[in-house]
Parts: structure tokens; sequence; C-alpha cells
């Protein structure tokens, strides 16, 4: 019996870390039609749910990539180019950490979505806010160099 | 031995199977559930289109349900097909029109009786022959599966993708459908 107890045990504890290390994705998509090069005005609106404030390290990122941006007003000032929508998922092991940020350029008037970007780490292979910001914003504009 | 008993009984079996069930039993979102039935009468284009998907991923076998961009693709490229929204679907670079369908957002909840999933892709229609973009339309759905769906909660999370993938497409097509090409 006491073996019993042990093995289950052991499958408990090789579940429940295994099932937080392995997954890592990081993907990005633009619109066939859309030109990011021609998006020199962005506005960054604040995700409701912002536990980092990622909307500037997003806003600071963009900046890098060259882009004029505001970031402060839920409304975007007239005339921008894209607005930027956020997603962040959060998950705790044993701190919270970052697990999943989405990142989308959309159309001003329409909200299409003209440029997707989205990273997924598990614990093990987490990353910091500005990490996971700067690997989404990055591999935005890779895709766009392909 | 009476507490070792306790323990395997109500503490570690439970836990294990728990654990094992959570962690291991992942599948991605069928093809064939997340084809639309009847979509009411539709306006059928005389032209072919082609069906291209991305923005999906895999499902991993310790990830949650995903939505693969074969299977996205399959399941429009069937709608299409059996709703009469094109006169054809054809494969590789023919076609009169290209429809992509670019999965942009999939919100999964962790935990929960009820699960809702909502997603956004964004339905794009070109006309091949001048690349002129006839529709661009962000089209968000939701998805929900009960308890009474399924008590298991993978097999629930995948119900409520597929639902939220069903009613996608069936916005999608309705969409398409409804344009004066």
């Amino acid at each position: 019996m006491n073996k019993l107890v042990k093995l289950l045990l052991l499958l408990c504890i090789t579940a429940a870390i295994t099932s937080g290390c392995a997954v890592n994705r990081a993907t990005a998509h633009i619109d066939p039609a859309t030109n990011l090069s021609a998006l020199k005005t962005l506005h960054v609106r604040k995700f409701a749910d912002d536990n980092a404030n990622t909307e500037t390290l997003i806003a600071d990122r963009l900046r890098a990539q060259g882009v004029k941006v505001t970031a402060d007003p839920q409304t975007p000032p007239a005339g921008v180019d894209g607005v930027v929508t956020y997603v962040e998922k959060w998950m705790w092991d044993i701190t919270m950490y970052m697990l999943e940020l989405t990142v989308v350029i959309r159309d001003p008037q329409s909200d299409f979505p003209l440029a997707t970007g989205n990273s997924y780490h598990t614990s093990l292979t987490r990353k910091s806010p500005k990490e996971m910001v700067d690997e989404v914003i990055g591999n935005i504009y890779k895709e766009q160099n392909k | 031995m009476i507490r070792q008993n306790h323990i395997c009984k109500h503490v570690a079996a439970p836990a294990a199977a728990l654990a094992l069930l959570l962690a291991g039993c992942a599948s991605p979102a069928n093809r064939q559930a997340m084809i639309p039935q009847v979509l009411g009468p539709l306006q059928t284009h005389p032209y072919s289109v082609r069906v291209q998907s991305s923005g999906g991923s895999d499902t991993g076998a310790l990830d949650s349900s995903n939505i693969s961009d074969a299977d996205l693709k399959s399941a429009i490229e069937e709608a299409v097909v059996s709703n009469k929204v094109f006169k054809s679907v054809v494969q590789g670079k023919d076609g009169d029109y290209e429809l992509s369908v670019r999965v942009t957002s999939l919100s999964k909840p962790i935990i929960g009786f009820s699960f809702t999933v909502d997603m956004e892709a964004a339905w794009s229609l070109l006309k091949v022959s001048d690349r002129s973009v006839v529709m661009r339309k962000s089209i968000k759905s939701s998805g929900t599966a009960t308890a009474g769906d399924s008590l298991v909660g993978v097999t629930r999370l995948r119900l409520a993708v597929e639902a939220s993938a069903r009613d996608n497409i069936s916005q999608g097509l309705q969409a398409v459908s409804a344009l004066k090409l």
C-alpha cells in the first residue's frame, strides 16, 4: 500500500511539473495587403486588466521601431494610421509571470486586424513582460520583411 | 495503516487522477465539428475561390485545445461547398477569388464549469486578377460548453473552441455571401 501511495504521488508531481514546462509559441501574421512601414503613427489602447504597464512597454518598443506612438487616452487621436490592442494572460507558479501576450495592430476605422503577434511561454521558459513585448513586436516587423 | 489507507483513498488517488486528467488529454478542435450546418438561404457567387487560413496553432499534448490552420481551412472549404457560397473551391494558386481567414485571438478560460471561448478572426476576400480587396472584416464569435456537454474539462474546452469556430465561420460566410461580386 505504501508503494502505491508513493507511486501515485510521484505521478502527481510528474504531471504537475511537466504540464507547465514545455509549451513555447511565438507567431506573427500580417494581412497580405498591409504595408507596416506605411503606418507612421500608432495609438496603443490600454488593456483593461493590464498588470505590468504593458501599454508603456509596447509604446516604447514601437517608438524604437521608428513609429510615432500615443498611448494614454482610450480614444485614439484623429488621424492615426493604426490602433494597437493587446491581451495579456498571467499565470502563477511560485511567482506570477506573463504566460501569453497577443498584440494586434488594427485599422482605426474598421477595427480590422492588420497584423497580429502572439507569444506563449510557460513557467520554465518564462520571459519578463519587456522580453515578451520585444519578442511579439519584433516578430510582427520581421514578418513584414519576409 | 488506517491513516495510509485514508491518504491513498481520499487524497493521493483522486489527486493523481485529477492531475493526469488535466495534464495530458488536450486534443485539437475537430475539423468536422467546426463546420456550421445550414446557414440559411445564401447567395451563390458564380466564381471559384481558394481558401487560406493562418494564425491557428497545433495542440501539444500538454497544451489546451487549439485550432490548426489545416483544419480551419478544411472546415471553411467544406462549409463553402455545402452552403454553395461559391461555384467551386480550388486549391493552389488558381481561383477567381482568395478568401483568407486569420485567427487573431482565441481566448480560453483556464478553469470553470461553463467554458466560454471568444474568438476573433480577420476575414478578407481578394479578387485574384487585380489583387483588389473586396472585403475586410473582423469577425468576433464565442462558443460555450457546459458541464452538461461534458464533465471532463479538456473535452468541455474543446467543445467550446469548436462552437466559437463554428460561429465564426457561419458569420464569415454570411458576410461573404452578402457581397455583390
